[in-house]
């Protein structure tokens, strides 16, 4: 069995455990659900940018073209341009150009170019000479849909010499609705204009034609030129996607080699992660072209990991605390539960003085009052039995503390023996009263310890006589034959005390036995106040007879017993000798029986058959 | 803008083509032109050109006159027959005026001329020639320069009427400025029809039915209309 403390240091290694198990689940709970909350609002935060730059690049577009086209507007109607038409013979389209050259200066256009109204749209003038027929088909396009639609304004995305541009027509009136000529302005989607959209948004452009499939084309971009290309291809990648999603682009720096490209090992590489969105834009008369919106995701999540260290520190101060907490219950427990242990071992060593300390109110409280309680009852028990054990027998205090002391009782064989001391009423008038009571105990003691030691039970004393019981209250099978030896025992015993009182200068005692066994009443009798435990019956009375026939002096013995006795012997081996005795370990004995003859008892009809008992020689 | 229909020159010579064909008992033809809501159109150009005879020879007539007046042309439409002037009076108190056309039938300028002068153009190639003013960007006018004598401009109620026509076939186009690209292709985009003149006998209404875009005139600066700030 492992010791108490050991199970208390469990108990409270389970209540830690059990404490901190709680706790860690409902931390690591909260931490993993901030986490993933902390993050999913970042990648929105990070999203919604993303959307507001769309927005943004729309508008800047938007505004780019209104001003051109403001522009436009005022050099179409400005008189310079105007009178070049207004002649009849063919205008001076070389000064044309030279004009439209100087407008681009005002205008911040990087081309301006000047289309006929005629079926070919021919072109007429020219801000840049690089300009050729060929590359003046979005121009030409937009003009056709301007006429079309009747818009003073039309505009559109696509490659002008490779570069990618916007482009703006306008169609010159003279007057409105008479169009004279075309207009064509554009400005340029390039680094400038991303790095421009980066410093408003603070987000990453790339602009990526996905023409080629094969080979995704950055047309300009805010990234250093490995990250730029593995979002083209991941543009090329994902055609459809609309909605925001992460991307690992290596993190290198800008003046990294570009050796380093599209198909590198990003695992191996350092990367960054970003929030992607893919914006498609139209482009005229070709397939759309690619804006990669993208905002790393690491700032987004800084006051993310702020937060998250911070829940950290408070999970650690709380794993602390409830350890404290923890042990501290179960020291509150285990302690007064120690003491109770402590407690059960004094009773177990009968030790009912002891009581605990009735301190707490609690559970542990109540047990320790139910222990000072029971240590109080069995305090008093022991004292009661105690006192019974001294007033009554042991076997009948046991048997009353088993049965109760119930008054009624049952039918059964029992050997009695009464032995008295002969003159005895002489002894007491020669000595003073003191003298002869210690004298009485003395005898008393040495014949009780004989009888008890053969497991005869003391009924009563009557004054100096004896009355003790075999076979009850718990029955023996040897009873007949131990109540023989207790009296050959008791005569022995007295013999002793006479030496002592030679010795002592006193006189010697004499005594005389009576013994019989018959089928008595035994149990408790007396009043409900006070009873005794005893045994009435015919025997009973017989047995005090047979005690009184020993002062018979031709008996020539102190002890005498009936026939019923001698029948109830167990060694019967050889007719009026017992050769062997033994009880309670004392040593063998032979006991010799010698038939007296049949008297009439007091009281009986029928004359009674008595022996003496007599040691063998 | 009240209807005026040029009428007197082409009916002295219908009249004298009358007696050459040694015929008086010329015809009136009506014209109702209505749009696709059957609502009356104003400033519509109806021409009459005979196919079975040669077209008589032009001969100069007195000039019209299309003034401005309030940064308006006065009137906003203008029939005439080629190789016929009009005179460009500026009836403004104090505004000068740079009116010209981009038309090919008649590209022209006449830069920056105060109020009380007038200037004289010959239009001598048929078609439709665009007027504007290059300060004010709203002033429009259409000149509408035909080959025929016949021909007439609706009045606010869609009607026009042209006189002293000799029986026989003949070819009838309607041109307004509302037309589809009526401004860049001119002429081209009228709407034609033949019909047969019967002697001595009335002319039923030639009715047409335009399909005209919207009204895309640039609308006039705030100010200049006496407005002003607010």
């Amino acid at each position: 069995m492992p010791s108490p403390r050991f199970q208390f240091h469990r108990f409270g290694t389970r209540l830690l455990a059990l404490l901190l198990g709680l706790l860690f689940v409902v931390l690591a709970t909260t931490y993993a659900l901030v986490a993933r909350a902390s993050r999913a609002n970042a990648q929105d935060h990070a999203a919604q940018n993303l959307a507001v730059a769309a927005g943004i690049f729309d508008r800047t577009v938007q505004q780019r073209i209104e001003f051109l086209a403001a522009s436009a507007s005022l050099m179409t109607g400005d008189f310079t341009i105007k009178r070049f038409f207004l002649q009849a013979e063919r205008p001076d389209f070389d000064t044309l150009s030279s004009t439209l050259e100087s407008y681009t200066e005002r205008v911040d256009s990087t081309v301006i170019v000047l289309l006929a109204h005629d079926e070919a749209r021919t072109l007429l003038a020219n801000s840049d000479q690089a300009m050729n027929h060929e590359n003046l088909e979005p121009f030409r396009y937009l003009s056709r849909l301007a006429a079309e639609r009747d818009e003073p304004v039309v505009h559109g995305f696509s490659y002008l010499n490779g570069q990618l541009s916007v482009l703006v027509v306008v169609p010159l009136y003279a007057p409105r609705p008479k169009i004279a000529a075309w207009f064509g302005l554009t400005f340029p989607i390039d680094r400038a204009f991303a790095e421009d959209l980066k410093r408003t948004t603070r987000i990453e452009v790339t602009f990526v034609s996905t023409d080629d499939p094969a080979q995704p084309r950055v047309l300009a971009t805010t990234l250093p030129e490995a990250a730029a290309a593995h979002s083209a291809i991941a543009a090329r990648q994902s055609l459809g996607q609309t909605a925001p999603f992460l991307l690992d682009l290596p993190a290198l720096s800008p003046d990294s080699p570009a050796t380093a490209l599209a198909n590198a090992d990003l695992s191996a590489a350092a990367t960054e992660r970003y929030v992607t969105l893919f914006k498609r834009q139209p482009m005229l008369g070709e397939n759309a072209m690619t804006i990669v919106l993208q905002r790393p995701l690491r700032p987004e999540l800084a006051a993310a990991r702020e937060l998250q260290k911070h829940l950290l520190w408070i999970s650690l101060a709380a794993f602390a605390l409830a350890t404290v907490f923890a042990f501290w219950i179960s020291r509150g427990v285990s302690r007064p539960v120690l003491q109770l242990a402590a407690h059960t071992h004094h009773i177990a060593a009968g030790d009912y003085a002891r009581r605990i300390e009735e301190t707490r109110a609690d559970e542990l409280g109540q047990l320790a009052r139910a222990f000072n309680r029971m240590s109080a009852g069995l305090a008093e028990r022991d004292r009661i039995r105690d006192l019974l054990d001294k007033n009554v027998s042991p076997e009948v205090a046991a048997q009353l503390l088993r049965d109760g002391a119930t008054l009624g009782g049952e039918e059964r064989e029992v050997t009695i023996l009464f032995a008295d001391l002969r003159g005895f009423t002489t002894l007491s008038e020669k000595f003073a009263p003191r003298d002869v009571l210690n004298l009485l105990n003395r005898y008393l003691d040495r014949m009780s310890a004989e009888i008890e030691k053969n497991g005869g039970v003391i009924d009563k004393f009557i004054g100096d006589a004896i009355m003790a019981l075999f076979g009850a209250p718990v029955a023996q099978g040897d009873a007949a034959d131990r109540a023989l030896a207790a009296a050959l025992a008791m005569e022995r015993a007295l013999a002793e005390l006479n030496r002592e009182l030679a010795a002592e200068g006193k006189m010697p005692l004499a005594l005389g036995i009576g013994i019989n066994t018959a089928r008595v009443v035994a149990g408790n009798i007396g009043s409900h106040r006070r009873l005794n435990y005893s045994v009435i019956g015919d025997g009973v009375n017989v047995a005090a007879r047979l005690q009184a026939l020993t002062r018979t002096p031709e008996y020539r013995t102190n002890i005498i017993t009936s026939a019923a006795t001698v029948a109830a012997l167990r060694q019967k081996s050889a007719p009026g000798i017992l050769p062997v005795f033994s009880a309670h370990g004392q040593e063998a004995r032979a006991t010799s029986i010698r038939p007296l003859g049949s008297v009439h008892v007091k009281g009986r009809a029928e004359p009674v058959e008595i022996f003496a008992v007599e040691p063998a020689v | 803008m009240l209807p005026r229909p040029h009428l007197g020159g082409a009916a002295i010579i219908s009249f004298l083509l009358a007696l050459a064909f040694g015929r008086l008992g010329a015809a009136d033809v009506m014209f109702k032109i209505t749009d696709v809501k059957n609502a009356p159109v104003v400033d519509a150009v109806v021409a009459l050109y005979p196919l079975d005879a040669p077209l008589p020879p032009a001969t100069p007539t007195a000039p019209v006159e299309i003034e401005q007046r309030n940064t308006e042309f006065n009137p906003f439409v203008t029939a005439l027959r080629v190789g016929s002037a009009a005179q460009l009076p500026n009836h403004e108190s104090r505004i000068e005026h740079h009116v010209y056309s981009s038309s090919p039938a008649k590209p022209f300028e006449f830069p920056l001329y105060k109020p009380g002068k007038s200037e004289t153009v010959v239009f001598d190639k048929p078609g439709v020639v665009v007027l504007g003013c290059n300060i004010h960007d709203w002033m429009l006018a259409y000149v509408v320069v035909l080959e025929t004598p016949w021909f007439a401009t609706t009045a606010a109620d869609g009607t026009a009427k042209i006189a002293g026509l000799a029986p026989g076939r003949w070819r009838a186009e309607v041109w307004h400025p509302r037309l589809k690209d009526a401004a860049n292709a001119g002429l081209a985009v009228a709407e034609k029809r033949e019909f047969t003149l019967a002697a001595d006998a009335v002319a039923p209404v030639q009715t047409f039915n335009l399909k005209l875009e919207p009204d895309r005139r640039i609308r006039r600066s705030p100010t200049l209309r006496g407005a002003g700030y607010k």
